[in-house]
């Protein structure tokens, strides 16, 4: 991603057309834009989710029943402890199917993609690997945002529980604290381009995601470098207190940031150092 | 097929300009470096005593819009070879050029105009229909898809897919996919097209199918191809050279006929009903007796008698009182030829069998 940028005013590369070439005018193959890339890549995500809705309903299906074995089986035992502090747990649930969606979905493309032999052919595009990672990324998040979105719907209505749903504030703030997530799936992906094996052990990572959800931020500041961690108790506020994004102070905004892009840069990071080795094993595009 | 795309001087398809001397040294005169320049290449993995040389001190020029076929058994380096090619693997030694880019350095450049369909890749998209999967393709090659439409339909009409370009790859049959794969390398223009035991696993009319395909390909789009196999059929089928590997290691590079006419040993297969094992004992002293087929009907001698010998070799069975049934000059084929400068038959696996 360097001075290759095309000019995103060109979406058609008409301009490009090579004089003297001799060349059927009718078929000249004109350069793809990073417009192009960006629309294939999304296009494919949405035709695989409108082509194969059983995927993405499976998995809201199951993140319900998990919370209703949640909350039932909470009710039960907490009794009104639970009640008192079921927004709490609407709110951190909502970010945790966010987090394993943005995960597993990165993780497990990587995975998919080195069994089909594609992953190879998007390294070694012109493009370079990074814009097609990050398109897919993006594509992922919008992806989990709506699967996500289905489950905090049901637990509001089943719960009877009342939450600030203010967009703007809601996306951004879930956004940003799951981008951190994206980091951990590239990472998770490239010990997956090395170590086939361990990639499914890697799974088993988005379970602590729920410990990096409830972490201590008031008593351990220190969590809040954590992925999650800050972003969570963020949300919490923005979603339970109706804190808007804008009333936040700017260093808590900062620090999201922060977050979000170091752990995002650190993931692809590992995975470029992964795929660099594997290229070297001569493993990549090992079936 | 244009390259016109790739040397537009905007979008990611950017060239490197810049040539090295010794590029236009290997050109034998035809416009820019060639295709594929492969020098004094080496991979190994592993170390120690485990180390396997996949690649041993190979150097290879592919000049433009010829077929070269890499011919050789498992384990001998065609995959490994391919691969360092493509920048999916990185060799210990020496370097690679795609239409006089290095793939090690100025990679992105060298990636627009090359494309492989590897071994055992599905290398698509089964999810997504055959016409998707070849504008999704084109467009991670660096293509505008729209502007190569047409030679998308093309594509589809002459591989025998056009009914199916909206039908989701993965209900297609077996020789099907394996063309849709094709197909999506293709899409994108790349002009050096890597591929990896393109018939493997294919009924025989299939793959007769997709060998008449690349040839037509080839002179029609004047593609470069090289074309890994250890099926001789493909090879002889496809490639107007054949670079033979063993062991890592180059053992012949020529082409076909070249190498068939070397081997064109001087055999002559004799069949009679008079062959009995007086007459061959006879043949014996006169001759080199190449084989004894006493099982055939009539049975048959092979005899080494080229050039004038074989005169020599008829007056001799005139002379035995042998009628001759019918005679033929041996006919070699490549999977010999590999025999005779190996040892050892393209069946057999060398060394380790690392692909």
């Amino acid at each position: 991603m360097s001075a290759d940028t095309s000019p995103p005013e060109d979406p058609g590369g008409a301009a490009a057309a090579e004089p003297g070439d001799g060349v059927r005018p009718d078929d000249e193959p004109r350069p793809a834009t990073y417009y192009h890339l960006a629309r294939a890549v999304l296009y494919r995500e949405f035709l695989i989710f409108v082509r194969y809705p059983a995927n993405a309903i499976g998995g809201i299906v199951v993140s319900l029943f998990f919370f209703a074995a949640l909350f039932l089986g909470g009710q039960l035992l907490a009794g009104q402890a639970l009640a008192d502090s079921i927004e709490g747990i609407v709110v951190g649930y909502f970010l945790w199917t966010l987090s394993v969606g943005a995960y597993s979905s990165v993780s497990n493309d990587i995975g998919s993609e080195v069994q089909w032999g594609t992953l190879e052919r998007h390294i070694t595009t012109p493009f370079g690997f990074a814009p097609v990672a990050l398109l897919k990324g993006v594509a992922k998040v919008v992806r989990t945002f709506l699967t996500s979105a289905v489950i905090l719907a049901v637990m509001l209505l089943a719960t009877g529980t009342r939450l600030s749903l203010a967009p703007v504030t809601v996306v951004a703030v879930a956004g940003l604290s799951i981008v951190s997530v994206l980091g951990l799936g590239f990472a998770a992906g490239g010990v997956t381009v090395l170590y086939k094996r361990i990639g499914n052990w890697l799974n088993l990572l988005q379970f602590g995601f729920v410990g990096l959800i409830s972490a201590p931020v008031f008593d351990l500041p220190w969590t809040r470098v954590l992925p999650l961690a800050h972003g969570s108790a963020m949300l919490q506020r923005a979603m339970v207190d109706g804190t808007r994004l804008w009333e936040f102070p700017p260093a808590d905004l900062a620090l999201l940031v922060a977050v979000a892009g170091g752990y995002l840069a650190g993931g692809y990071l590992v995975f470029q150092l992964a795929t660099r080795r594997a290229r070297r094993l001569g493993v990549l595009g090992d079936y | 097929m244009a390259r016109s795309a790739a040397s537009a001087s905007d979008g990611p398809r950017k060239r490197d300009e810049t040539r090295s001397a010794d590029d236009d040294a290997s050109t034998d005169g035809l416009t820019g470096p060639p295709a594929l320049s492969v020098e004094r290449l080496t991979k190994r993995f592993g170390d120690g005593d485990d180390a396997v040389t996949a690649v041993d001190d190979v150097s290879l020029a592919v000049e433009r819009g010829s077929v070269v076929g890499l011919l050789g058994p498992n384990g001998a380096g065609k995959t490994t070879l391919i691969k360092c090619a493509l920048g999916i693997v990185v060799p210990d030694a020496g370097s690679v050029r795609v239409f006089g880019n290095d793939v090690g350095d100025g990679r992105r450049a060298a990636y627009a105009d090359v494309d492989a369909m590897l071994e055992g890749a599905r290398n698509d998209y089964w999810r997504l229909t055959v016409r998707e999967n070849l504008r999704y393709f084109a467009t991670i090659s660096g293509v505008d898809p729209d502007s190569v439409a047409a030679r998308h339909d093309r594509l589809l009409d002459r591989l025998d897919l056009a009914d199916k370009a909206d039908t989701p790859v993965r209900d297609l049959s077996r020789g099907m996919k394996q063309k849709v794969s094709l197909a999506s390398v293709l899409a994108g223009g790349a002009e050096l097209v890597f591929l990896d035991e393109p018939t493997l696993g294919l009924d025989v009319e299939s793959a007769r199918t997709l060998r008449a395909e690349l040839r037509r390909l080839a002179v029609e789009e004047g593609l470069t191809i090289v074309v890994s196999s250890h099926d001789m059929t493909t090879i002889e089928a496809v490639c107007d050279r054949v670079v033979m590997l063993s062991n890592g290691r180059i053992v012949a590079d020529d082409s076909v006929e070249a190498l068939l006419g070397a081997a064109a040993s001087d055999a002559v297969r004799v069949a009679s009903p008079d062959l009995d094992a007086e007459a061959v004992a006879g043949l014996r002293e006169a001759f080199e007796v190449l084989d004894v087929d006493r099982e055939a009907r009539p049975p048959a001698v092979t005899v080494a008698a080229g050039g004038d010998r074989l005169y020599d070799l008829t007056d001799a069975l005139r002379a035995a009182g042998v009628t001759v049934s019918d005679i033929r000059t041996v006919q070699p084929d490549l999977e010999e030829v590999f025999l005779e400068r190996t040892g050892s038959d393209l069946g057999a696996p060398s060394g380790g069998d690392r692909r």
